[in-house]
């Protein structure tokens, strides 16, 4: 067995074959074959990004400057991101039905509210158990940097995102312990595969067979050379040198790897956002990191050519509250905040939906969190209505009844 | 194991003494003989005394096994081996591995009855207590819950005493059904279960799942799809609980008496020292309230015939006996009042704790010995652990019949119903794997299974010291908001304004209590050295466990004993044991190679190698322990 037949195959063995979407919907809309998803938690200040387009005293400290899109105008927080807005479509007019970090984090990132009685799975675990086929090298679904891991809810383990805690040290242990050499692994495997075939005459089921497979796997895993896309240090100069040495930059830089070798949904957390108080003296900081990782980002997708293939999305719980407090923060805001989508024929260079001019609410086609995932899945050719049913044979569908907003492409 | 009957009291029991072969024991009937009107947290006065004989229950579950048997015409399993006996009990009972000192002790044992004596020794050990409060830790889902339950530290003490006084299973449940009041109060720390959950709606369902295994979430928006509960059904059940919540700021009334001036002051002045104003007052004052007005109301979109939306809906169970319940308003009254009314508060939920946990309720004892048994024989006696029907009894009803029936003569004591199956001949067969061939399982004895990830984890500190049991959660504290609230109350609202404003800053507040708080502990050791249930509150405090599959607590039953790629990259690369682990000294200290290999094979097996591996002799030591730890033989029971 071949490691791509591990992926799906470990866990719950046989649990489900990958289900290949063919829906008539999807067949026209496949144009995205991987999705970046990269995760702001604590919630962007939108005012103090990419949605300016709203009564001055709103933005604070927040200076207007120019981009390189006709009529996309920006904080002066995101100088580098200003020269490639034209890479970038933004969406002013997002909505959440929750103000609490948990809650809304776990709305963006399933589509569903969070629940006592169940665990829906991320649009990542989605993604990686529809469009897994044997053919693939990688898991379908890796989270970069801390936050949630990517949970794969009612789903099998298998379809949960592969961590990847520090982008600069890859994945954990995927390497033989530096005091083993290569002939000493080679005999161990051999003690245990002699211990393991007599345990599996006397005990074998498919539970023990589970785990013989997935060492099978984990093996094939450690010697691939697919595992290369997370040394970061074998790619090539003219592209590590558009990346700061930051964490979020190299989280980006891996991510790019990623698709490039086909891996489907690669999410990357930022977090820190939860500013307040003091939002001007300590958001700069974070910005900087997502304006030059980005932007770093979608120049390395450009040139590698995976930009038309590859939907980047930047997403965040909930918005900011468009008055600044009396400690010089912004509470949280549901109504009305800001995410960003490039690629696989994004409608480039402009801005979608609107908020309020005194911001309070998204008053313009206002865009809500379970539209956002549908139109993700339905870019990659996955039906937002795809269902599936969980332990207890109760029904979800993927994007919890959201609509694709088609419109947002060209 | 078939000596006489040595009668001991119950207190003699618990200062480890055991008897030769029969286990007998008193113990009290203080469940039985309590009133409706008394908490079952207070066994009454009156303690009658009856026998309990563990080994004629052990007796009658080998019969009934053998009975099936005989009339499929199916060979009883063979009889296990003192080796697998050893590693199989301390696995079940006290969740690791033995020692290789605990396993040679227990060969070398020349008593007759030595597994009867293990046995008692296990489950009165603070190993049993580590393992168990992991049971619970993990059934009640206990975590940090947001603005919820901000600090579970006080649920889990409770918890942990709960184990450590061997609670009675249907106490244990009548007072977390029954919990009220305030949430950091020194040993009211089962109102956790309730600051659990945002909803009370879920709430009922995960009560009703965790104790009843029955899944009724579904009911809660429609009538269940497969099963016979209606909306219906649900609301009168939840009747019992209505206006059941949690508030972690203070009433209104002392909100405005004693707190509103200083609080706006801070707001405006510095926002750390507010958010220290806002969580000290919530320790002292976050509290559920309510406890039962007997009356729901539909919901606004109830869509059946059999009502109308918001209509009033009196407590009503959907099996077993109603129990009483002392209304003081009638259903007509209230059904002239406005919508958002609910009648007085009556501990209507007083009432459905005492029908849940009946002996009467057709659910409840029949959930419980489901869960034990999945616990220490690796499937399931009646069914899905949370998917039980209501006339669900299992492959062999008559012997969840008995079981149910062994629980209920215990007193519903969990070490002696263990005890009971632990004694059986039944728990002491050969382990079958569940596969399609020959011979069939028919619930006779234990399924090859992987262990619990905490199981796992902690097997490894069997191969590092001599006493893997010194470090156990439930010898130690971690009730930092106990520990302030204990502080406040003598605190006036200026000491609470003193307390932010000079204090310890947003960040460590928590911290700070917690730490002043961990001084009673002590000497807590290495964390090398720690059982996994001593690694704090919550769920995700122990990676290695996690990586294993260790329940994130999120939702009942939870954990997971599947295979992932970080998992065995982890058992292949990351797992290593110091130089001077207990098994490193071991080896050093053996002189032979076949002496070092019966050593390996014992202390990661529980087993003598077989002659079919001699060959294996060949390899280094180093080696073949790497090989035996990520056996398969290793993570799972046999």
């Amino acid at each position: 067995m071949d490691r791509r037949d591990f992926i799906y195959r470990a866990g719950l063995t046989g649990a489900s074959l990958p289900f290949l979407n063919a829906t008539a919907a999807s067949e026209t809309a496949a144009k995205a074959k991987s999705v970046i998803y990269i995760f702001l938690s604590g919630g962007l200040s939108q005012y103090d990004s990419f949605n300016v387009e709203v009564d001055k005293p709103i933005l604070g400290k927040s200076n207007i400057i120019k981009s390189n899109a006709d009529g996309v105008r920006v904080s002066h927080y995101y100088p580098n991101l200003a020269k490639q807005m034209d890479k970038l479509l933004v969406l002013n007019s997002m909505k959440t039905n929750q103000g609490a970090h948990p809650s809304g984090i776990y709305k963006m990132l399933t589509g569903y509210n969070p629940r006592a009685t169940i665990t829906h799975p991320e649009l990542g675990a989605w993604v990686n158990k529809s469009l897994t086929t044997p053919e693939d090298s990688l898991p379908n679904f890796v989270s970069i940097g801390g936050g949630r891991s990517g949970t794969a809810g009612f789903f099998p383990g298998q379809w949960a995102a592969l961590p990847v805690k520090d982008p600069s040290e890859g994945i954990d242990f995927v390497k033989r312990h530096q005091a083993v050499g290569e002939k000493t692994f080679q005999k161990r495997l051999n003690i245990l595969n002699t211990l393991n075939s007599d345990f599996q005459k006397n005990f074998g089921a498919k539970d023990t067979q589970s785990y013989v497979d997935t060492y099978a796997g984990s093996l094939k895993f450690m010697n691939s050379k697919d595992i290369d896309a997370f040394e970061l240090q074998n790619e090539n100069a003219n592209i590590t040198k558009l990346y700061d040495k930051g964490e979020f930059g190299r989280s980006c830089l891996l991510a790019g790897r990623l698709v490039e070798r086909g891996v489907r949904f690669v999410k990357v957390n930022l977090g820190g956002w939860d500013y307040h108080d003091d939002i001007y003296g300590r958001m700069p900081g974070n910005a900087k990191k997502l304006d030059s990782g980005l932007s770093a980002l979608l120049t390395h997708l450009t040139q590698k050519g995976l930009l038309d293939s590859t939907l980047v999305v930047v997403s965040t719980e909930f918005g900011r509250k468009p008055e600044v407090n009396p400690n010089a923060g912004r509470d949280h805001h549901p109504d009305g905040f800001t995410c960003l989508m490039a690629g696989a024929g994004v409608k480039a260079g402009q801005i979608y939906g609107a908020t309020t001019k005194d911001g309070k609410h998204a008053e313009e086609n206002p865009l809500d969190v379970t539209d956002f995932n549908a139109t993700i899945a339905w870019r990659l050719g996955i039906d937002p209505a795809l269902e599936e049913n969980s332990a207890s044979g109760r029904p979800f569908e993927l994007a919890n009844k959201g609509e694709a907003r088609t419109e947002l492409f060209l | 194991m078939k000596s006489e009957s040595l009668k001991v009291p119950l207190g003699e029991l618990a200062m480890r003494f055991w008897m030769i072969g029969s286990v007998v024991v008193f113990c009290s009937l203080a469940q039985t003989a309590r009133g409706a009107d008394e908490p079952a947290g207070n066994p009454g006065k009156k303690v009658a005394k009856k026998t309990v004989d563990v080994s004629a229950f052990a007796r009658e579950i080998d019969q009934l096994v053998a009975d099936e048997l005989k009339q499929l015409g199916q060979a009883p399993r063979p009889e296990i081996d003192d080796y697998t006996f050893c590693r199989r009990i301390h696995l079940d009972a006290i969740g690791r591995i033995p020692t290789i000192g605990e396993l040679e002790a227990f060969i070398d044992d020349k008593h007759p009855d030595k597994r009867a004596r293990l046995i008692e020794e296990l489950l009165h050990s603070k190993g049993y207590n580590s393992h168990w409060y992991n049971y619970w830790a993990d059934l009640l889902r206990v975590k940090d819950v947001g603005d919820k339950l901000h600090h579970s530290g006080n649920f889990s003490e409770w918890i942990k005493e709960s184990v450590r006084s061997n609670k009675p299973y249907n106490q244990i449940v009548h007072e977390l059904v029954n919990a009220s009041g305030k949430l950091y109060q020194p040993g009211n720390g089962a109102t956790g279960f309730y600051a659990r959950e945002s909803m009370p709606l879920d709430h009922l369902a995960n009560s009703v799942k965790t104790f009843m295994g029955m899944s009724i979430e579904c009911a809660q928006c429609h009538d269940h799809p497969f099963d016979v509960w209606t909306q219906q059904d649900f609301y009168k059940l939840a009747a019992f609980t209505s206006r059941t919540h949690l508030r972690v700021e203070p009433l209104p009334n002392v909100e405005k008496a004693i707190y509103a001036k200083d609080r706006n002051i801070l707001k405006q002045r510095d926002f750390d020292e507010w958010i220290v104003y806002r969580e000290s007052i919530r320790v002292k004052h976050a509290a559920i309230y309510g406890n039962g007005t007997g009356f729901m109301r539909l919901p606004h979109d109830y869509q059946y015939d059999d009502g109308e939306p918001h209509e009033v809906m009196a407590a009503d169970v959907p099996f077993g006996d109603m129990p009483e319940i002392n209304y003081e308003m009638s259903k007509e009254k209230l059904d002239k009042l406005s919508k958002n009314q609910f009648g007085p508060e009556i501990n209507a939920r007083g009432s459905m704790a005492d029908w849940m946990t009946s002996p009467e309720n057709p659910m409840f004892t029949k959930a419980t010995v489901n869960r034990l048994w999945y616990m220490v024989m690796g499937t399931e006696l009646v069914g899905q652990l949370g998917e039980l029907t209501l006339d669900e009894m299992g492959d062999h009803p008559a012997l969840t019949e008995k079981l149910i029936a062994i629980m209920q003569a215990s007193d519903y004591d969990t070490k002696l119903f263990l005890s009971a199956i632990f004694n059986s001949r039944t728990y002491q067969s050969q382990a079958l794997a569940l596969t399609a061939t020959p011979p069939e399982y028919v619930l006779d004895g234990p399924a090859v299974r992987r262990l619990p990830a905490e199981v796992i984890v902690d097997s490894f500190l069997s191969l590092k010291t001599e006493t893997p049991d010194k470090y156990v959660a439930t010898e130690f504290r971690w009730d930092g908001f106990t520990n302030f609230y204990d502080k406040s109350r003598d605190m006036t609202a200026n000491d609470f304004v003193d307390y932010s404003v000079k204090g310890p800053g947003r960040k460590q507040f928590q911290d700070r209590e917690e730490r002043e708080a961990m001084k009673r502990n002590g000497n807590m050791g290495p964390h090398e050295l720690w059982r996994v249930s001593t690694f704090g509150r919550n769920y995700d405090d122990h990676w290695i466990a996690m990586l294993m599959g260790k329940s994130n607590r999120e939702l009942i039953d939870d954990a997971s004993l599947e295979p992932t790629i970080p998992q065995i990259l982890f058992m292949m690369n990351g797992l290593g044991f110091p130089e001077d682990a207990l098994i490193a000294r071991k080896l050093s200290e053996a002189k032979t190679k076949k002496q070092k290999m019966e050593l390996l094979w014992k202390a990661a097996l529980g087993r003598l190698p077989k002659e079919s591996e001699a060959p294996l002799f060949a390899h280094a030591p180093h080696d073949v322990m790497w090989a035996l730890i990520n056996s398969n033989e290793f993570r799972f029971a046999r």
